[in-house]
């Protein structure tokens, strides 16, 4: 059934400014909207210890304002030309976009450059978004079942702090953040030479280029940051914990391996072999549990990419009465059938077809090629993988995905976490987790929305806050 | 710090602004009475389809919550030529998907892939559409997951606010109903779904749109030739109880011992999806609450710090609808909280809002709107939204228009019709120890609820 495919080139141009700031434009002239995504190589891989969060704490304040944009202005000047934006924090980088109609390109260069070259910090300011992390911490961890526990997972993968730690970082740290730790912060990692500029969508390639020097060639480059170290010695740091949720209704279970870097031959097997293990109905070990033993409610799975270390990772909710001994087992067992046996003709094809397809598909949104265009200048420093990765990904062989699932998944050196559910008890006033282990790259058990509620509501979308994401 | 570049000092203009070309669409209707709605969009080898019936969870039997969701589910579990794991294989195999969801007012089959595969993939939708056998295996499979779902579910506070906001705003009024439950699952059979599925799934009740890289004659015969089994039949038209009428503000505290935070939600009677105020209540909701330059998100949140995000939501159904305002706020200023959004619900409702509100929110919404139409699935929803809710079929053309004809006396009469502090339902998910005292203040009674959703003497512990 495979037909022959071919995916559109997408041209990109790339340059550079004399202060180092990298620049990535695509130009496509399908729909009048232009999408900026700044990318800045900092991220919570970067934070030393007590200063866990620091890195997102810092993405809050850089929509507080700068030398001629007011405070919290960012949000207004944006929502009133027609436009959406955000920022996300992961371990490897902190970002920063907009989407608005063409001709408002101006307006975001120059948002993008005052505040790379004048943030304004103050202790007001500073208190404020310490207080609106707190509640994003609260909301989207502490008081949701199962997140912080799974989180817990990356904390026993990891031995190297850099690796092991949170994005959201904890309560304490967040508390002990100062407005000189934001305003060093600033000048270390928000330099132009440690950021990546990319543009896509209905421009003028001309015109944007010297709009883009207009607005950052006078911005100073500053030394180079201190260098990352994300090594990791070999093995798990703890192969096995339990972790008492008081929120959580029924007990779960997760699964963790350690797996190469982004870009490795081997991470280029591993996922996909993680697509065939548990992505959509027709995966592996959906058809084995959901269906097939009828043992487990929800499973779900998946990849945290990094630069250093990566993780794989799966999350079980059992049925009530089922062992999660016995749920594992079949686990184990699907991987050592995929490690020895390897992938049939069959799922080849099923491979190359979603390659096809989640490549086709990301190139309808100017803001999607904007952020992968400044990804992979930011990473690899080569904007073209964005046309070119996809045959990587098509020359990996049935063979090396067995070989690299034998490798690093068939192996005792992976992490075991049980979530407990916690017998109630009487909460203290304001709960407080110290050292929260929290990571939040985390495809979590989620339960789907009731029904009215995903239908329902306002016809726009609504423009997200600031926010940690995934990748 | 340097010196500031006089350019620097001034927002910029904008440069010369680019046409948005709206895609063209054509409509056809086949003999069985399936309408269909196309637009051809070759600038990448896409498609996507949408098959939206107009029967949704509202037309659940009272006795069965949740059946339309249920039938939705079990429609790609199995078909009289396909089990549940080949529907499962073959569409994943082509890099296709196809998942059915049912909503309060709809129930579509979303379907889409590489151009190349658009027959497989339709033959795919034609065979769960008119073919799914709801084999007793995957329905008792259903029924014990969800059973499990119902478990899980209670631990979100989010899903106890919905909850508790439907029953309290709809009543006897279907839309009140959120979610299955535990009796209904125990209920429900096979011959159930198998006669919701024949009454709700006629060609003449359902609405084909197909956006993407095809030819426009080859795939109707396509479609023709698939359904054409396909016989009309009367659909029928239930009649519905009308929600409540709210007479005071009452607070309505789910219990949760040991909750990190409060979820506030505040809600008044709003309008059906056709209503004529629907565009003067989109841009008063722009201005008090849609986004992170509204009212709320700029008081408490960019204020005060009292939490992550502080919104408005216009929810406009077809047959009625709710406007609320939200915020999952930390415990210690639940009343605080409450103080502010009365103090802005009272604003929007005593004072009109200034030229530069709305100027902006009209500049918001008409510059947002080519950004929601940049994909294939933003297009075709768009698609799904005028066909499902009866919207004129030049929505799309004139939407700009509707946008920049709203004046601020619209806004205001609009805010004294549907903003009713006094007479709000105030729903509120939290530790009912720590903020009773709290909540005291802005509600004329308190009643308590437990998680299961179950009322109960008062609160605390």
């Amino acid at each position: 059934m495979q037909k022959t495919f071919q995916v559109p080139h997408t041209p990109i141009k790339q340059f550079s400014l004399d202060n180092g700031l990298r620049i990535v434009l695509n130009e496509d002239h399908s729909v009048p909207v232009v999408s900026v995504a700044v990318y800045y190589d900092v991220g919570s891989r970067n934070e030393r210890e007590g200063r866990t969060g620091f890195a997102h704490l810092f993405e809050h304040m850089m929509f507080q304002g700068s030398e001629n944009v007011p405070k919290a202005a960012h949000f207004q000047y944006i929502s009133n030309a027609g436009g959406t934006m955000n920022g996300t924090t992961s371990s490897e980088r902190t970002n920063y976009f907009e989407t608005l109609p063409a001709g408002q390109l101006p307006l975001a260069l120059w948002l993008e450059s005052d505040r790379m070259r004048s943030l304004a910090v103050t202790q007001e300011n500073l208190d404020n978004q310490r207080e609106a992390v707190k509640e994003e911490k609260r909301l989207r961890y502490d008081n949701q079942p199962y997140v912080n526990g799974f989180l817990r997972l990356f904390e026993m993968s990891f031995k190297n702090p850099a690796n092991s730690h949170s994005t959201i970082g904890s309560m304490e740290d967040l508390d002990a953040a100062t407005v000189e730790d934001i305003q060093e912060f600033f000048r270390i990692y928000y330099a132009p030479n440690n950021a990546v500029l990319a543009v896509a969508g209905d421009i003028d390639q001309t015109e944007t280029l010297s709009l883009i020097e207009k607005y950052f060639a006078t911005i100073p480059s500053q030394p180079e940051p201190p260098p990352v170290d994300v090594a990791e010695p070999p093995g798990v740091a703890v192969s096995q914990d339990a972790y008492l949720d008081k929120l959580a209704p029924v007990p779960a279970f997760a699964l963790g391996w350690k797996i190469p870097e982004r870009r490795s031959p081997d991470f280029y097997s591993l996922s996909l072999a993680s697509h065939l293990l548990f992505e959509g109905e027709s995966a592996r070990l959906y058809q084995k549990l959901v269906k097939g033993e009828e043992s487990v409610v929800q499973i779900q799975g998946g990849i945290d990419e990094r630069r250093g270390p990566s993780g794989l990772f799966i999350v079980v909710i059992p049925k009530p009465d089922r062992e999660g001994a016995q749920i594992r087992d079949t686990i184990f067992e699907e991987i050592r059938q995929l490690a020895t046996v390897g992938p049939s003709e069959e799922e080849m094809e099923k491979l190359r077809n979603n390659l096809f397809i989640a490549s086709v598909r990301s190139r309808q949104s100017s803001l999607y090629r904007a952020q992968q265009l400044a990804e992979f200048t930011l990473y690899d420093n080569e904007p073209e993988l964005f046309n070119t990765d996809l045959q990587t990904y098509l020359d990996v062989t049935a063979a090396q995905i067995r070989d690299s699932v034998a490798q690093y998944l068939d192996t005792d050196d992976r992490v075991l976490l049980d979530i407990v559910p916690a017998p109630q008890e009487v909460p203290p006033a304001s709960p407080q987790e110290p050292g929260d282990p929290d990571q939040p790259t985390s495809p979590l058990p989620q339960i789907p929305a009731p029904p009215d509620e995903a239908s329902a509501g306002s016809p726009l979308p609504n423009t997200s806050q600031a926010a940690i994401e995934s990748n | 710090m340097m010196q500031t570049e006089t350019f620097r000092r001034e927002m910029p203009p904008p440069l010369q602004p680019r046409p948005l070309n709206l895609p063209e669409s054509s409509q056809t209707k086949l003999a069985n009475g399936l309408t269909l709605v196309l637009i051809e969009d070759k600038r990448l080898p896409l498609i996507n389809f949408r098959l939206a019936f107009r029967s949704g969870d509202a037309n659940d039997p009272a006795e069965l919550p949740g059946l339309s969701d249920m039938m939705s589910h079990l429609l790609t579990e199995g078909t009289t030529t396909r089990t549940s794991r080949q529907i499962a294989e073959e569409i994943e195999r082509l890099g296709a998907t196809l998942s059915v969801g049912s909503s309060s007012d709809f129930t579509t089959i979303a379907a889409s892939g590489l151009s190349v595969y658009a027959s497989e993939i339709l033959e795919l939708i034609a065979d769960v559409t008119l073919r799914a056998t709801f084999p007793q295996n995957e329905v008792d499979l259903a029924r014990e997951n969800t059973q499990q779902m119902l478990i899980q579910q209670r631990a979100q506070p989010t899903f106890l606010a919905s909850e508790r906001m439907a029953q309290v705003m709809f009543g006897a009024h279907p839309y009140s109903r959120i979610s299955p439950t535990s009796e209904m699952l125990e209920a429900l059979t096979r011959d159930d779904l198998l006669s919701f599925r024949d009454a709700a799934f006629l060609p003449n009740n359902a609405v084909m749109m197909v956006v993407g890289d095809f030819e426009h004659d080859s795939i109707i015969a396509g479609i023709e030739q698939l359904f054409s089994e396909w016989k009309p039949a009367e659909s029928s038209k239930p009649e519905f109880a009308a929600p409540p009428e709210l007479q005071n503000r009452i607070a309505y505290v789910i219990d949760r011992p040991g909750s990190a935070q409060s979820n506030i939600v505040i809600a008044n009677h709003g309008i059906t999806r056709t209503s004529p105020d629907y565009f003067p209540l989109l841009l008063m909701h722009t201005i008090l609450g849609a986004n992170a330059s509204s009212r709320l998100f700029m008081n408490l949140r960019e204020e005060k710090g009292y939490t992550y995000g502080a919104y408005s939501n216009l929810d406009a159904r077809r047959l009625t609808g709710t406007f609320r305002a939200t915020a999952e706020v930390r415990t210690a200023v639940t009343g605080a909280s409450l103080h502010e959004f009365f103090y802005e619900l009272k604003r929007i409702r005593d004072e009109a809002v200034s030229v530069d509100e709305i100027t902006n929110a009209k500049s918001y919404l008409t510059g947002v709107f080519p950004i929601r139409i940049e994909t294939q699935d933003g297009l075709i929803d768009q698609l799904v939204s005028i066909k499902m809710f009866d919207l004129p079929d030049d929505f799309l053309k004139t939407y700009r228009d509707q946008v920049n004809a709203v004046t601020t006396e619209d806004i205001q009469r609009v805010a004294q019709t549907y903003v009713q502090p006094d007479r709000a339902a105030l729903v509120i998910v939290g530790d009912a120890a720590e903020i009773t005292d709290q909540v005291k203040p802005y509600a004329e009674t308190i009643e308590y609820y437990d998680t299961e959703g179950k009322r109960k003497a008062e609160g605390g512990r």
